[in-house]
């Protein structure tokens, strides 16, 4: 029964931009999977990050808890975080939890490179 | 049709829930009450943050109530209104949930210094409900009811 980790995490390169894709559920079970991702990107020297979801239709308290991590991390290496693909409910999660003031939450990749265009 | 009494009535307007304490299984419950609100009438946002909080509350009763012993049930009892969803979630009370972790609103930029950045699951059902009550179940365990009104 498909009850865990149904989380697939990829990573790829675009406009000097570090693209990581979650597509499936952050949960407790995501952890390691998107660690991975990040520190793999991070040791790469990527300055731009971006989290890319598929309108995911499960994040729960133990996931916004990995991405804060992400976003403790991320802190630390002077790097850049912005956010796409996240459905309506999700961006509103984001924003009550304060994530937005640390990531910019865009609504898909597109727009998520634009913006990191316009910072650099 | 024969024995409509008041109380028949209701409680054909009860689901109830028995789910092992194993993560995973809050999916269930969420499927469950969002297939169930949406029939209510409910708008897709507030289906959203009904899934939410109680994928919180039943993760809780899960991983601190029944400390994740599988053998050990979390209840859900969803009743449904005329006007409103109740949604009650019970554990067996392996852990007391602590009066503070019950008022607590964490902060984005403490949680950066500290180890566990987690914390934020009962504060996410508070701000989603309409009403949130944290008592202890007859049997000893937490158990946390939630509501969530219809808005015509």
């Amino acid at each position: 029964m498909m009850l865990e980790d149904e989380l697939t995490v990829s990573t790829r390169e675009r406009d000097e931009v570090a693209v990581i894709d979650l597509v499936g559920d952050v949960t407790t079970f995501a952890e390691e999977k998107i660690n991975t991702a990040y520190r793999e990107v991070t040791s790469k020297g990527a300055r731009l990050v971006l989290l890319n979801f598929r309108q995911n239709d499960y994040i729960n308290s133990a996931g916004i808890a990995i991405l804060i991590g992400i976003v403790t991390e991320v802190n630390r290496n002077h790097q850049k975080l912005a956010v796409s693909g996240l459905s309506q409910h999700f961006q509103k999660i984001f924003r009550m939890v304060g994530l937005a003031q640390y990531a910019g939450i865009y609504q898909d990749e597109e727009e998520a490179l634009a913006g990191f265009k316009s910072l650099t | 049709m024969r024995d409509e009494t008041p109380q028949r009535a209701f409680l054909e307007k009860v689901i109830e829930l028995r789910l092992p304490s194993k993560l995973g299984y809050e999916r269930v419950a969420m499927d469950t009450a969002s297939s169930l609100a949406r029939r209510m009438g409910f708008a897709t946002d507030r289906v959203d943050s009904l899934k939410t909080a109680i994928s919180e509350a039943v993760t809780n009763a899960i991983e601190h109530g029944n400390l994740q012993d599988a053998a050990m049930k979390v209840v859900v009892l969803l009743t449904a209104r005329e006007d409103e969803l109740i949604v009650s979630v019970a554990d067996q009370g392996r852990q007391q949930l602590s009066q503070a972790c019950v008022f607590t609103r964490p902060e984005i930029g403490e949680a950066f210094g500290r180890e566990d950045k987690g914390g934020w699951g009962i504060w996410l059902i508070r701000e989603l409900m309409d009403e949130v009550e944290f008592t202890t179940a007859p049997s000893g365990g937490n158990q946390v009811r939630m509501v969530i009104h219809l808005e015509p």
